[in-house]
């Protein structure tokens, strides 16, 4: 390897390796290709704003003057500002330093030298390929407006508005949505233009002899033909010999095919892409929530659980590789997504972040199997997340425990220990489970004590329980780990601390607020 | 002298798990079995099971157990045969207690109509145990060593004696907290219906003897209370569920 190349690939490893740059170079593609970044969305107003205000002055130059400055404004400032998104974008459309790297260790591998100029045209060609991209062409057109001194390219300013579709996401749907039809419209076009080529030249043929005729020229036939397969029909040129007229009457209803073909074209692409459509909504709906419980798995028991957390402040999601039972949750008034959920590529394609955004992944399914496969995907990509599990067969309890489930419910043992209970203490068991269902309006809350409640009261006798009707049932140290029953007036309260209590419902709620109102009234 | 029985229907792993859980509270436990050939042979708990048939008619085995404290549990996993069941025994043992399994309320409903004392909603009750393990995790917790596990803290049912010095007072004028280290939860009235002693109609409610009250407290506390106020009491379960 010559010195040159070798101090190229060195820089190159130096960059790629400089936390700086990566950081900077992160922040940058955050800002402009990551929809999941909080800041892209101001970007994009940002841009759509310069955009609008763009095309606002150059309507408002054609009839009035405008101020010179807000000219330059939109001349240059807005100009520059596009110019500096070109370049970043060009910046982090690809990695050099990765081609060079990547060049260099392949051919190192392969035993051979490192050859600059082929990982260079690597770099020209990954480089030009955003270039030549649709939308890097739009962009570049936005800039042109800047060298106003041609008026032709302030013109170029409407180009401008079609960098709306780099900003506004439902633009680019639509251009999605119909690019799936590209061969229909392909043969359509092909039909148009025949059908236009054709009766331009019959009633250019026809027509151009016939002074009360206004087609004199091929353009006016060309011109005519498009308005009348369009439907438009202006009337300010029209056939007047027979034979003109008689192919106007093939054009008029060649030009009502097209336009029927072309609504049809578009429904049936908007119709069979719904659900697509529908899928990216909800995932981007997923994606802006803070917290949610997974349900893996939508059987008997998760639809089950999915009604009793219907109440809590948390939302759900339901993920299962099942149509039906995927449309049964949909039924069910849940967020669901046909995706296999002992797939790792189903959270990529969905970007569920499993370490901020869930707060527990529920594996429901009522085979061992599923859920131990479905544990194990979630384990491999986050160690840490709370993974509650059903277990249909004790047998595999230590299997779903190796697996990285956290906790675990075998049914079956419940209905054995609801049965000694049952025959044991069957008033007792009544009493709580009416407790734990809330029948009859009473209910049982934890409630938390935070920083301030536990700076502001100091111990239990503080607390007034007995003017809301609550009762104490006891207080749960979170450092001890330990619960301490019925506990004394003079029991310390702690940051940390969850007070268990019992009341009605509406006086539970009271007696939060009061916990609350007796914290600012100390201020 | 009869026998306080546990018959339990179905041969399966709800049954086998019944079984371990009351085996300390029943003399004999039998497993009945629709498949009893098959079940025998591959039987490995310690539990007796003899084959039965839907279409039984029990002649002569009420002779041998006391069948009014004697308990049966439907645990079929077919629910038409399970519902069927249910509605042959209680046809015939009219004052035997039935705990039946149910996998939905459609089920549970039938089954209750079926004469069921207690039904086991399974996919609810699951439910509500997950439910309760992602939202009141603490809660959860405290009920299920109070309830499942043999710890200090207790539920128990206790009966007021005629000389407590509680007969004649109301429930709001009730110290026990304080005073005694005990929680009472609910109070049962002479229909057998439990009430919370938090809803306002029962605050005012006096005393007297024999009122019967649900306290959760330590074992030694509670050992205390019973010398002065009431003793421990086992409801008739079958008054109780009916």
């Amino acid at each position: 390897m010559s010195f040159f190349s070798r101090f190229i690939v060195d820089i190159a490893y130096f960059i790629h390796t400089s936390d700086a740059y990566q950081h900077k170079k992160r922040f940058v593609y955050d800002l402009l290709e990551n929809s999941r970044y909080k800041y892209k969305k101001i970007f994009d107003i940002f841009m759509i704003v310069l955009i609008f205000l763009s095309v606002f002055i150059l309507i408002a130059e054609v009839k009035h003057e405008v101020p010179l400055y807000i000219k330059y404004f939109n001349v240059y400032v807005i100009s520059i500002i596009f110019f500096i998104e070109y370049i970043l974008r060009f910046w982090i459309s690809s990695s050099v330093c990765e081609i060079i790297i990547n060049k260099s260790e392949h051919d190192t591998m392969l035993g051979r030298g490192f050859s600059l100029s082929r990982a260079l045209f690597k770099v020209l060609k990954a480089k030009l390929s955003f270039i030549f991209s649709f939308k890097a062409i739009i962009d570049l057109l936005a800039i042109l407006p800047f060298f106003h001194e041609l008026r032709l390219l302030r013109l170029f300013i409407l180009f401008r508005v079609f960098k709306l579709f780099r900003y506004a996401k439902s633009f680019q749907i639509f251009a999605s949505v119909l690019s799936t039809k590209k061969f229909e419209f392909l043969i359509l076009l092909m039909f148009t233009s025949i059908v236009v080529f054709v009766s331009s030249v019959l009633v250019y043929v026809m027509e151009a002899n016939n002074p009360a005729s206004k087609v004199n020229t091929l353009f006016d036939a060309l011109y005519w033909s498009i308005v009348t397969i369009s439907t438009v029909g202006y009337g300010d040129v029209t056939a007047v010999t027979t034979e003109g007229r008689i192919v106007a009457m093939f054009v008029i209803i060649a030009g009502v095919s097209v336009l029927a073909f072309t609504t049809s074209i578009v429904v049936s692409a908007f119709t069979e892409k719904l659900d697509e459509i529908k899928e990216v909504k909800t995932i981007d709906d997923i994606r802006k929530l803070k917290r949610f419980y997974l349900i893996c798995g939508y059987e008997h028991v998760a639809q089950e659980v999915a009604k009793k957390l219907a109440n809590s402040m948390t939302s759900i999601i339901v993920l299962d590789e099942d149509e039906h039972r995927i449309a049964h949750a949909k039924k069910d008034g849940l967020v669901a997504l046909n995706y296999d959920p002992g797939d790792m590529q189903s959270y990529k394609k969905i970007g569920i972040d499993l370490s901020t955004q869930v707060k527990s992944v529920l594996c429901l399914r009522e085979s061992d199997v599923e859920n131990v496969y479905t544990t194990l995907t979630i384990r491999s990509m986050n160690k840490d997340v709370n993974i509650v599990s059903l277990l249909m067969d004790d047998s595999n309890r230590k299997k779903l425990t190796f697996a990285g489930v956290n906790e675990i419910l075998y049914p079956k043992g419940l209905v054995g220990m609801i049965a000694k209970e049952l025959i044991g203490r069957p008033v007792a068991f009544e009493v709580i489970h009416a407790l734990r269902n809330e029948y009859y309006g009473v209910n049982i809350e934890e409630i938390l004590v935070d920083e301030r409640m536990s700076q502001k009261i100091i111990y239990v006798s503080e607390l007034d329980n007995a003017k809301f009707r609550i009762v104490l049932l006891g207080i749960y140290k979170k450092d001890k780990k330990r619960f301490f029953f019925n506990p004394l007036d003079g029991t310390a309260l702690e940051s940390g601390d969850y007070l268990l209590v019992i009341g009605k419902s509406v006086f539970i709620k009271e007696f939060e607020k009061h916990l609350h109102k007796k914290i600012k009234n100390e201020k | 002298m009869k026998n306080k029985i546990a018959l339990i229907f179905g041969y399966n792993d709800y049954a086998l798990e019944i079984a371990k859980n009351i085996r300390d509270r029943y003399e004999d436990i039998v497993i009945y079995s629709l498949h009893s050939e098959q079940d025998i042979l591959k039987n490995k708990s310690n539990f007796e099971i003899k084959s039965f048939d839907l279409s039984d008619n029990w002649d002569g085995i009420d002779e041998n157990f006391d069948f009014e404290n004697s308990i049966a549990f439907c645990v079929l996993e077919d629910s038409a045969e399970n519902i069927f069941l249910t509605i042959s025994l209680r046809s015939l043992f009219e004052y035997l207690n039935i705990i039946a399994l149910s996998n939905n309320k459609e089920t549970a409903n039938k089954l209750q109509m079926a004469g069921a004392n207690r039904v086991i909603p399974l996919v609810q009750t699951t439910a509500e145990m997950i439910s309760e393990m992602l939202e009141k995790p603490i809660v959860k917790e405290v009920f299920h060593k109070i309830l499942f596990e043999s710890g200090e803290l207790k539920i128990t049912q206790i009966k007021i004696h005629a000389n407590s010095e509680y007969v004649g007072k109301e429930i709001s004028q009730l110290d026990w907290e304080s005073r005694y280290g005990v929680i009472p939860l609910s109070i049962v009235q002479d229909d057998m219906k439990s009430e919370f002693i938090y809803s306002s109609k029962i605050r005012h409610h006096v005393i007297k003897e024999g009122d019967m009250f649900v306290i959760v407290g330590y074992e030694t506390c509670i050992g205390d209370f019973e010398k002065l106020i009431g003793s421990r009491f086992d409801v008739n379960w079958y008054n109780w569920s009916r």
